[in-house]
This record gives structure tokens, C-alpha cells and sequence, in this order.
């Protein structure tokens, strides 16, 4: 077993930074708010009164997505900040593993940004009236299912940012490719409509694509504790794309952290 | 006139530079509203009507108000990046020694045409929509949308004027003008009268883009979303240039205590 140590620090240390920054808690609290209270609005003028089951879901469904926002963008520059210095020869010459340490730090963003805005977002469905607001998980089953299967959806967009950080490393433009890729995984993991409003067409296609690996699994464990065969089966398609995920990234580090020409020092 | 197309000219120059990154960030803003619309599109396929409107019509609201948020978009460039471009860096104070309008000069420092790629797809959707409805593209129906997408521009510069406006004071932004802002595009895409009280009265009221642009896109597909007569909608876009002049209002206020943090 490696010595898990250094990456320990390099989760701490972000951690800890991440914790500083208190302003953009309150700018994301307001905005996810915001867009979250709009969607609201939105389906629950479109779904049928008379089918409470689906609005009630619909609209936890939602407010889920936008608390747990801050887990799909990766707004760690550093790497960014070290190529285009030429400071990251210096990364490069630790002794440690760069897809890894910066996978860690992937990871303590989010599970930073998600634990400070959660009890800001929380006191926002206290304020909203009954029909707008999110509904409790399904039980004790339910909760365990939804945190388990959000550990792995964490790591599967954590791959997801550190492929494109990737492409960044070599294209240094993060606005094109990555901007796309950024926007394909905000549909297609549920952000901008839920994926259980997509057409029963697409309901395969939708179900088992990566990004809805991410937030879209759990979520619907959230909504109904699922039995125990099926529950394995979400979790074994979650963790298939992981590790394909989790290849990809890998592989793609490699190759540029090979290419990368080391500008200025 | 002629200081606005030399900037015109010179912002145009400046984005054909690069010209392979300029085509793939156009592409990549087509691709992403192509999203919103893809969005739209799989909630008309799932509810079919919304509320009493037709498929169409949400298309072509949704279309409107996209070619008119992206243009905005492009010529806002010089103001949404003020704070960092002009304020922090300490630009300001360059422009402040020209001897020309301070506001213009900032609008017309930079423009963003890579959103082109946005307004296509804005463009295709509302073409579309005309298709399916069969609306018919009579001179004044033509002029009163123009009209009412130059009004909703100027209120939407408005609200960015406020950002900016904001920056000059403090190095915070204040992510209720974002709210506003986008937030009014993401609701306004959809007719307002879906929305519950609060909604409809913030953005008819406070941010009243419902009355500079859904009002008339309503009276241009026959079915007004306010008891108005047609004179009347004809008159809401001036709502637009009126919040655009008074934010401008307080611009000059905000420039004046302005204290420069040297270059």
C-alpha cells in the first residue's frame, strides 16, 4: 500500500483553503438559490397538480442539484498557474504521483464547498412554501444508499475535471473544450432539467451515460431506497464508469505531462 | 459615430487574430445554447403544451430572448470585465484622461463576438418557430420586435452597469445583479405568466424585461400576456431605456468618487 501521506496533506491543506473563501459561499448560496427557486417555479406550473408524486420528487430533485452544485466545476487555477510559469518542473519533481495528489485536492474542494453551503442552503427551504420545498430522503436505507453512491459520483466528476484539466495542461485555452465538456456534463447529469424529466425514449441512453454517474444515481436513491439488486446494479454502472473514468484521466496525464513544454523558469 | 466603428472595426480585428481559437470558441458557444434549447426542446416533448401556450410559441420566446441576451453579451464585454480590466489594474484612469464619453469608452473598449455562434442558434429557433406557427413577418410586427429587443439590450446593459458601478466601490460583486441577469434569461425564456406572483412581479416590475420584451413577442404571436392595448406594448421597451439612463445615472455619480489604485 503506498504511502497515502502526502496526498493526506495535499486534501488538508486545500481543505483548509477552501475554507477561506467565505464570500463565494454566500454569492453560490444566492445564485443556486435563486436558479433553484426558478425551476421550482417552472415545473411546478408544468406538471399536471393532480400527480403530487412526480412534483414532489421533481422539486427535491432539484434542490438537491443545487446544493450539491459546487461539486461539478473545478475552480482550482493552480495547475493552469503552473504551466503557463513553468513552476509545475518543480511539481513534477516531487516525489509523488500528479494525477493522484491532484485528485485529492479535487476532492477536498468539494467536499468543502458542499459542507459550507450546505446549512445556508438547507435555511432556504425552511423560508420556501410547502409545495417548493424538497422533501426528506426515504428512510434510513435511502441515506446510506445516497451517501455511499455520492462518494463514488464525487470521484467520478473529480476524473471528469481532471480530464479536462488534461486538455488545459496542453491547449492552455480553458474556455473551448472544456467549456463544452462543462456544459454537456451540466445537462447531462440533471443540473439544468432533472433526468427523470427526459423523454421514456431517451430513458436508457440517459440512465447509464457517465455523467449520470455523478449526481443522478444518488439522487435517486435519495428519492426511493432501492432494493438490493438493483441498488448493486446503479452502483456497479457508477463504479464501471469510474474506473474507465478514472483509465482515461490517468492515461491522458501521462501522455501530456510527457508533452508539456515547460514555458519561462 | 466614427470613434464607434474604428472600436467596432478594431474589437472585430482583434478576435480575427486568433482566428482558429475565435472559430472554436464560436463553436463552443453554439454548442452550449444549442444545450438551453436541446433543454427546452425535451421539456415541450414531455409536458407538450405549457400552461396555454403552444410549442411553438415557447420557441420562439425562447429564441428572442436568446438573440437578444447573446447580443448583449457581445457589446457588453467592456463593461463585465471593467472591474478586472479597468478598476483593479488601474486602466480607468487612462480613460478618464481621453477626451471622450467615459461610458462609451468602456462599452466600446471590447466586445465578445464570439456569442455569434449563441445568436445562430437563437436565430434558428425563432425561424423555426415562425415556420411552425406560420407567423407572419408583417413590417410593423418586424419593427415592434427590433424595438423591444433594442429596449431589453438597454435594460440588460443596465443591470451590468450596476456591477460595474458597484466595482468602482468595492472589490465584491454582487451576485444579485448575476441573479437578475441571468437568472432573468433563464426564467424569461419561458413566458412569464408560468411563473407564480413573485416572479412575474420581479420581472415586470423590478427587472421588467416581461414588459420590454415578452410583452410584445406576446402581442406579435396574438396572445398578449397583459391586458394592454397595442399602443401601450408599443410603448413598454422605453421601461428599457429608461432603467439603462437611470443606471446611467448613477454611474456618473459612482465616477465621480472614484479614486484611482495607480497602474
Amino acid at each position: 500500500m503506498k504511502n497515502l501521506k502526502p496526498y493526506r496533506t495535499a486534501f488538508r491543506v486545500h481543505a483548509i483553503q477552501e475554507t477561506r473563501y467565505r464570500g463565494a459561499v454566500l454569492g453560490g448560496v444566492v445564485t443556486q438559490g435563486a436558479f433553484g427557486a426558478i425551476m421550482v417555479a417552472l415545473y411546478a406550473a408544468l406538471i399536471d397538480p393532480a400527480d403530487q408524486t412526480l412534483l414532489r420528487e421533481t422539486v427535491t430533485y432539484v434542490w438537491l442539484q443545487q446544493i450539491l452544485f459546487r461539486v461539478l466545476f473545478h475552480k482550482d487555477s493552480e495547475l493552469s498557474d503552473q504551466v503557463m510559469s513553468g513552476n509545475v518542473c518543480y511539481q513534477l519533481l516531487r516525489p509523488v504521483d500528479p494525477h493522484t495528489w491532484w485528485l485529492f485536492r479535487a476532492v477536498a474542494e468539494k467536499v468543502v464547498g458542499v459542507a459550507m453551503r450546505l446549512a445556508p442552503m438547507l435555511a432556504i427551504q425552511l423560508i420556501l412554501p410547502d409545495r417548493y420545498r424538497m422533501a426528506l430522503m426515504d428512510g434510513p436505507v435511502s441515506l446510506a444508499q445516497f451517501l455511499v453512491s455520492l462518494g463514488i459520483g464525487f470521484l467520478v466528476i473529480a476524473q471528469i475535471n481532471l480530464i479536462c484539466q488534461a486538455i488545459n495542461m496542453i491547449t492552455l485555452d480553458s474556455r473551448g473544450v472544456s467549456g463544452m465538456i462543462n456544459l454537456v456534463m451540466m445537462v447531462l447529469s440533471g443540473n439544468i432539467i432533472p433526468l427523470t424529466l427526459f423523454p421514456d425514449r431517451l430513458r436508457l441512453l440517459i440512465r447509464y451515460q457517465p455523467f449520470a454517474q455523478s449526481l443522478d444515481a444518488p439522487i435517486r436513491m435519495y428519492l426511493h431506497a432501492m432494493p438490493v439488486r438493483e441498488w448493486l446494479l446503479n452502483l456497479g454502472v457508477q463504479l464501471l464508469w469510474l474506473i474507465l473514468l478514472w483509465l482515461l484521466s490517468r492515461a491522458l496525464w501521462r501522455r501530456n505531462l510527457n508533452r508539456i513544454v515547460i514555458q519561462g523558469g | 459615430m466614427r470613434y464607434v466603428m474604428d472600436a467596432l472595426r478594431m474589437n472585430l480585428r482583434a478576435a480575427a487574430q486568433y482566428r482558429k481559437s475565435f472559430l472554436m470558441q464560436c463553436f463552443s458557444q453554439l454548442v452550449m445554447t444549442a444545450g438551453d434549447l436541446w433543454a427546452v426542446l425535451l421539456l415541450m416533448e414531455r409536458f407538450g403544451h405549457m400552461g396555454h401556450w403552444e410549442p411553438g410559441q415557447i420557441l420562439f420566446f425562447f429564441g428572442i430572448m436568446q438573440i437578444t441576451f447573446s447580443f448583449t453579451e457581445i457589446i457588453n464585454r467592456g463593461l463585465s470585465t471593467f472591474s478586472s480590466n479597468m478598476i483593479r489594474s488601474g486602466g480607468f484612469d487612462t480613460v478618464l484622461l481621453r477626451p471622450r464619453g467615459l461610458l462609451a469608452q468602456v462599452i466600446l473598449s471590447r466586445a465578445d463576438p464570439r456569442r455569434i455562434g449563441s445568436i445562430l442558434v437563437g436565430a434558428a429557433a425563432a425561424s423555426f418557430a415562425t415556420a411552425v406557427l406560420g407567423l407572419r413577418w408583417t413590417l410593423p410586427n418586424v419593427l415592434l420586435l427590433l424595438w423591444s429587443m433594442a429596449g431589453t439590450v438597454c435594460l440588460l446593459m443596465g443591470l451590468f452597469l450596476i456591477e460595474s458601478i458597484v466595482s468602482i466601490f468595492s472589490v465584491q460583486s454582487i451576485e444579485m445583479v448575476n441573479v437578475l441577469t441571468y437568472g432573468g434569461r433563464q426564467a424569461c425564456q419561458y413566458p412569464i405568466d408560468l411563473y407564480p406572483r413573485p416572479i412575474r412581479l420581479l420581472f415586470t416590475f423590478v427587472v421588467p424585461i416581461a414588459l420590454c420584451l415578452q410583452a410584445p413577442v406576446s402581442l406579435v404571436l396574438g396572445r398578449p400576456i397583459l391586458k394592454a392595448s397595442a399602443a401601450a406594448v408599443w410603448l413598454f421597451p422605453l421601461t428599457g431605456f429608461a432603467f439603462f439612463a437611470l443606471t446611467g445615472l448613477f454611474w456618473r455619480i459612482g465616477v465621480r468618487h472614484y479614486r484611482s489604485t495607480g497602474s
